[in-house]
C-alpha cells in the first residue's frame, strides 16, 4: 500500500471515536476502491463506510430499459449502450426477455460500446438505420455525451438520455434522513467535472462533514481522516475538504459544464428504487431535438409508461441498498438467489452497484 | 462508470488526441478541454473517450498503483 495511507491510517487510529460515525459515498469508483482494499477491515469499528446512490446504471429506471428493449426488439432500431447497462434486469414474467443482453442474444441488434464516439461511428457505418445511443451516467459521462452531440452527430443517430445529477440524492438522503450520516465522501471524478463547491451544501446546509476523495487508498483515507477530524473537532467544524486536489478545482471543468448547459436542460426525474427527484436528470435542449429518442418514439414511450412497470424485482433490496440504509450482504437474496451469473436486481450487475462489488471482492457470508 | 483512467498524450490533431497509458493506445477527444494548453507529453483523466481534466505526470503515477491492483 502506499505510504501516504499507512500514515493517514495511523492518524485515524488515534482518533478517539465516541460514537458510530456513518460516512456515506456516492460514488460506485469509491466503493469499488474501499471495498478492494479492504479498508473498513483496517478502520475502526466505529467508523462506518456506507455505499449509497452511486450507481448511475442501478438508478436508471425501467421504463427507460423497457423503452429501449422495445425500440431494439420491434423498431428495428440499432441500439448502443454502456456495456454495464447490457445485463441489467427489468421486472419480466418469467421466460420474458429480461435485458438487453438477452434481446441481444436473440439476435435484436444490440452493441456495447464504450464511448459517445463509438456511437457517431456506428451511425456513420449504417447510414440507413436508425442508431439511438441508451446513454445512462452522471455528470463525468454526461458531459462527454453532451460533447459528442455539440460536435455535431450523423441524421440517422438519437440518443436516449438517462443521465442523473449526484447532488439531488444526497439532498434527499439528508432531507429525509439525515440523522443517519455524519459525513460524507464526495466523489472524485464528479467533481472534477462540477466542481468542488457543488458540495459545499452538505455543510452549509446539513452541518455534515464532508471531502472529496480520488480513488486511490490514500485519497480515500485522506478524506475519512479530513471528516473524522472536522466532526470530531470541539465544537464540530464543517466544510468541504479537497482530497483530489490534484485533478479538482474548487470550479471544475468550466467547458464541460458549459457544453452540459448548451446541449441539455436540467429536469425532474425518476431513480429507480428512490422515486422522482426534483432537478436530478437531464433533457436534450429544444437544438438538439431531431436527436432526441424519446420525441422521435413519444407514443411507444408512452405506452411503455402507461403500462406502469414496477420498479425493483420483488425480494431485491437494492432500493435500501441504493439509500444506504442497508449493505449488500444484509439482502437475504445475496449470495443466495442473487449471485452477478444470476442477478435479481441492478446492484448485482453493475461494475458500480454495490452487490456486484462485494461479491466479486470475495464478500460472501451473507 | 465514472471510473476513468490517466493517459499520456502522444499527438494531437484538432480535438483528437492519440493517447497511452500501460502500452494501451487510444484515440481521445480533447473536446471539453477547450481552451486549456494541452501538448504531447501531458496527462490528462479519459473518461468513456473524452479527457475531463489534465493533470501532473505524479497524479497519473500514482492512480495506476491502484488500477494496477483492482483491474
Ligand atoms: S443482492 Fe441482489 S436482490 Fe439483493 S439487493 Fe443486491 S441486487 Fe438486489
Amino acid at each position: 500500500m502506499h505510504l501516504q495511507a499507512k500514515d493517514y491510517l495511523q492518524r485515524i487510529q488515534q482518533f478517539s471515536v465516541p460514537q458510530r460515525v456513518r460516512i456515506l459515498n456516492v460514488c460506485g469508483g469509491h466503493e469499488r476502491s474501499i471495498t478492494h482494499a479492504g479498508l473498513r477491515s483496517l478502520l475502526p469499528k466505529a467508523i462506518e463506510l456506507v455505499p449509497g446512490p452511486g450507481c448511475p446504471v442501478c438508478v436508471c429506471p425501467e421504463v427507460d430499459i423497457r423503452l429501449a428493449l422495445a425500440l431494439a426488439l420491434h423498431e428495428g432500431v440499432l441500439l448502443a449502450a454502456f456495456g454495464d447497462m447490457l445485463r441489467v434486469p427489468i421486472n419480466a414474467e418469467s421466460g420474458e426477455i429480461r435485458s438487453l443482453a438477452q434481446a441481444k442474444a436473440q439476435g435484436a441488434a444490440i452493441v456495447p460500446l464504450a464511448s459517445p464516439q463509438e456511437a457517431v461511428a456506428l451511425a456513420r457505418q449504417h447510414p440507413h438505420r436508425q442508431v439511438v445511443f441508451f446513454a445512462a451516467g452522471f455528470e463525468t459521462t454526461m458531459a462527454p455525451v453532451a460533447a459528442m452531440l455539440a460536435e455535431g452527430v450523423p441524421d440517422n443517430l438519437a440518443v436516449l438520455l438517462s443521465g442523473r445529477l449526484t447532488w439531488p440524492a444526497v439532498a434527499r438522503l439528508l432531507d429525509t434522513q439525515a440523522s443517519a450520516f455524519d459525513a460524507l465522501i464526495a466523489p472524485g471524478h464528479v467533481a472534477t467535472v462540477m466542481g468542488a463547491r457543488e458540495w459545499n451544501f452538505v455543510s452549509e446546509q446539513y452541518q455534515i462533514a464532508c471531502a472529496v476523495a480520488g480513488f486511490t487508498p490514500d485519497s480515500l483515507l485522506a478524506a475519512v481522516y479530513s471528516v473524522l477530524r472536522q466532526r470530531l473537532s470541539q465544537p464540530p467544524r464543517c466544510f468541504v475538504d479537497n482530497c483530489y486536489a490534484r485533478a479538482v478545482s474548487e470550479s471544475g471543468n468550466l467547458q464541460a459544464q458549459r457544453c452540459l448547459d448548451q446541449v441539455f436542460e436540467v429536469i425532474d426525474s425518476q431513480w429507480r428504487g428512490i422515486g422522482v427527484l426534483p432537478a436530478s436528470g437531464f433533457a436534450l435542449r429544444p437544438a438538439y431535438q431531431a436527436h432526441d429518442a424519446r420525441l422521435i418514439f413519444a407514443t411507444q414511450q408512452r405506452a411503455i409508461a402507461q403500462a406502469a412497470p414496477q420498479d425493483m424485482p420483488p425480494g431485491c433490496a437494492c432500493a435500501e441498498v441504493l439509500l444506504g440504509q442497508r449493505y449488500p450482504d444484509q439482502c437475504p437474496l445475496y449470495g443466495r438467489r442473487c449471485t452477478p451469473h444470476t442477478p435479481v436486481g441492478p446492484c448485482m450487475v453493475s461494475d458500480e452497484g454495490a452487490c456486484q462489488i462485494w461479491w466479486a471482492s470475495g464478500q460472501h457470508a451473507a | 462508470m465514472c471510473l476513468a483512467i490517466p493517459m499520456q498524450v502522444v499527438e494531437i490533431d484538432g480535438y483528437n488526441a492519440r493517447c497511452e497509458a500501460k502500452g494501451i493506445s487510444r484515440d481521445v477527444s480533447l473536446f471539453l478541454l477547450q481552451g486549456e494548453p494541452i501538448i504531447p507529453g501531458d496527462h490528462v483523466i479519459v473518461h468513456v473517450g473524452y479527457a475531463i481534466q489534465k493533470i501532473s505526470a505524479e497524479e497519473a503515477r500514482s492512480a495506476w498503483e491502484l488500477y494496477d491492483a483492482i483491474l
